[in-house]
């Protein structure tokens, strides 16, 4: 009994020495940052060899050239006003974003420093909050290794609980996903009373574009959105990951159109596709009427009818079923464009928990060209990919790979589909964004700044 | 303890390596057969109190790797190894969803040690255990480098047998306990590291294997052995390796218990 309590305080006692080795005290300290040294020379090595592979792929060429991030700018501006830059990317391009600090003061700390580790907080700087989240706070950051802007996802630990769940998920599951369409890790800092994820920097997110052109966006975009959203679906589907949690907000959207996905915290590997998974998922307006009747054996089809949300959404400027309270408001939204389902043509649905008949109002499928009228404006094939992906019946509901071979796309210059995973689809020549119809910030109409302070865009 | 090397796993200083070399020495022999029997222990141990936790296999499997992987890159004699099972119970429970508290663990593995005994009080005691439960987790984190999702042979086995018993005599089948004999073989796979060492296929089709040949149980004779209908790229070789691993954890309960 006492020999237990020794071993186990002991024992805890070299585990807090050896994680916080560099925090203990002043003469400890440089012991300790050797040792973190030598423990994070595979992170190292693996984050270096990374970042080889990945400069030539994904980073605008301001950010990559060593010397334009290290030079200060021609005059000093403030913080906020480099949001506002990089909110208006039609203008700026993103471009002031390689010089994210301004002032002349700061020029030597921003130099190339080669002594400078992976995985220590102090090779990263953090410049302003970016947003918070249900358990971290996302901060916008640059490297002082390279000075490349990062975003720094802090997860607070509580002490009875550890690690959070969801950050060792996203952890564990971005480690192994090297996609041009998922958002990269490229370090992973622990300290004693934090956990820091260090992301790649990437200006908005679709939550954010949306609500910048709003009204729809143009038809060209959303093709392109949509055929980066199904690529990385396809890559993680295809690896046995489900993300579980798609929605505008957690699609990355750099300036030149990249879409990359992120936010990880509820994805998990898919194992054998009868086990239970926890029902409680997807945000309600992107989550399928299987898993709202409260259907557990759930797999790749659930994000499919995320993505066919979003996809809606992107063309009408508003959610496709934005129901306001519960599960069965959000079933009675879909329900009044798809009709209720029956035995008939879903074998097993009355056996399902939430599945109420009286509950529902009964309605008739619709054609969604006059549900959703921005379709009637456009051809046949746009409306018949929404419909395969938005299939009342999960088993029928197109993959992620045959919506990528969808007539939809073969507008697409052909290279497209014969991208390695890796590859940028912006690398294919003649692939580009077109400009949105519609800017709010643009049109000579005033934003509070207040609004622009809350609002997360990495 | 005090030098600085035992403050680190020493397979990350590059400078000390010989507690590897001593390993694959002949005198390192009697050492790392004690330390088998400690990690023997220690995954009873965590077998243990995952099933009083009510945790399904595969998050005690997963417990079991975590704790494997670990001291793969770390010597027994810087980490107690109790300890780091309590953590990779914990951590398992994170990654498959079906979580535990630390509190539950503390109390359940007080009662493996001191069977009969109260449960512990909340005291500063409590709070200094629970603490090193969870600092513990990160350093297993930090050590595997955050790779922790892991693929089992469960699903692989469970797909197997669903196979095997429709090729089988439909009376053999149902006067023989394979599925829960091959299971249970599975299961004991995690004892050693074994079961980080082959893939997860492998180890299905070898336990299964195991329990058909300890009943006798015959399947038809065709071009192809059963086994490389099953799974592609087995071999009798891969097979035997398994089932040689396995048999040594045999020796070794009857060495440790």
């Amino acid at each position: 009994m006492e020999d237990w309590y020794r071993w186990v305080r002991e024992a805890g006692w070299w585990v807090r020495r050896c994680c916080c080795g560099e925090e203990e005290d002043d003469d400890e300290e440089e012991e300790g940052r050797r040792e973190e040294e030598e423990e994070e020379e595979e992170v190292k090595m693996e984050e270096l060899s990374l970042r080889k592979s990945r400069s030539s792929t994904s980073l605008p060429p301001a950010e990559l050239d060593p010397d334009r991030s290290g030079s200060p700018p021609s005059g000093f501006q403030p913080h906020w006003f480099h949001t506002l830059q990089a909110r208006r990317f039609k203008v700026q391009r993103g471009r002031s974003n390689s010089d994210p600090l301004g002032g002349k003061s700061c020029q030597d700390q921003f130099t190339w420093k080669p002594g400078l580790e992976f995985g220590a907080a102090h090779s990263y700087v953090s410049l302003e909050k970016l947003g918070e989240g249900a358990y971290a706070s996302v901060y916008k950051g640059v490297s002082r290794i390279n000075g490349q802007l990062v975003a720094l996802k802090e997860i607070r630990m509580k002490t009875e609980e550890g690690v959070p769940f969801t950050a060792i998920r996203e952890a564990s599951l971005l480690k192994g996903l090297k996609h041009a369409n998922i958002v990269v890790l490229h370090d992973i800092i622990h300290t004693r009373e934090s956990l820091t994820l260090v992301f790649e920097y990437v200006q908005t997110d679709l939550a954010q574009y949306l609500s910048q052109h709003p009204g729809g966006l143009h038809s060209h975009n959303v093709r392109l959105f949509m055929f980066q959203l199904l690529r990385a679906l396809c890559f993680i589907h295809s690896r046995r990951i489900l993300h579980r949690d798609l929605k505008p907000h957690n699609l990355l959207i750099s300036y030149l159109g990249e879409l990359k996905m992120a936010d990880f915290g509820l994805a998990r590997s898919k194992s054998v596709p009868c086990q239970t998974f926890s029902s409680d998922v997807v945000t309600l307006w992107y989550r399928p009427p299987d898993v709202l009747l409260g259907s557990t054996d759930y797999s790749t089809a659930l994000d499919i009818w995320g993505a066919g949300c979003i996809f809606v959404e992107m063309l009408q400027g508003f959610p496709a079923f934005p129901g306001m309270k519960d599960e069965f408001e959000q079933l009675q939204k879909i329900w009044t464009v798809l009709g209720v389902p029956s035995e008939d043509i879903w074998p097993g649905v009355s056996q399902l928990p939430n599945y109420q008949p009286d509950r529902f109002l009964f309605s008739e499928p619709k054609s969604l060209r006059n549900v959703w009228k921005r379709l009637n404006q456009l051809p046949y094939k746009t409306e018949d990919l929404v419909q395969r992906m938005l299939k009342v019946l999960p088993m029928v509901r197109i993959s992620a790979q045959d919506s990528l071979q969808h007539p939809y796309f073969s507008t697409l210059p052909p290279p497209i589909m014969h991208l390695r995973d890796t590859v940028s689809i912006f690398k294919v020549p003649g692939v580009q964004l077109e400009t949105e119809v519609r800017d709010v910030f643009n049109s000579g109409r005033k934003i509070k700044p207040s609004l622009l302070l809350s609002a997360k865009f990495w | 303890m005090e030098g600085p090397s035992s403050r680190l796993p020493p397979s990350l200083l590059p400078a000390s390596r010989d507690w590897m070399v001593g390993r694959r020495d002949s005198g390192g022999d009697a050492e790392s057969d004690r330390d088998i029997k400690t990690h023997f222990r220690v995954c009873r141990f965590i077998m243990e109190t995952g099933v009083k936790l009510g945790m399904r296999s595969v998050p005690v499997a997963t417990a079991c790797v975590l704790y494997h992987r670990f001291w793969e890159r770390a010597s027994v004699h810087a980490y107690e190894p109790y300890l780091v099972a309590m953590s990779c119970v914990y951590l398992a429970g994170k990654v498959e969803e079906q979580h535990t508290r630390t509190r539950d663990i503390l109390n359940v593995s007080h009662r493996y040690f001191n069977s009969g005994s109260a449960p512990l009080e909340c005291d500063k005691e409590f709070w200094d255990l629970r603490d090193s439960v969870v600092q513990c987790e990160l350093l297993i984190l930090r050590q595997l480098n955050f790779q922790v999702s892991f693929e089992h042979p469960h699903k692989y086995l469970l797909h197997y047998l669903l196979s095997v018993k429709s090729l089988v005599n439909r009376h053999a089948w149902s006067r023989t306990p394979i599925a829960e004999t091959s299971w249970a073989l599975l299961r004991d796979c995690y004892h050693g590291a074994m079961c980080i060492r082959h893939i997860p296929q492998h180890i299905a089709i070898a336990t299964l294997h195991l329990a058909l040949n300890s009943y006798g149980v015959e399947l038809p004779v065709g071009e192809k052995e059963w086994w490389q209908v099953l799974c592609v790229d087995v071999t009798k070789a891969h097979i035997d390796a398994v089932v040689s691993d396995l048999l040594q954890l045999y020796d070794m309960e009857a060495k440790c218990v």
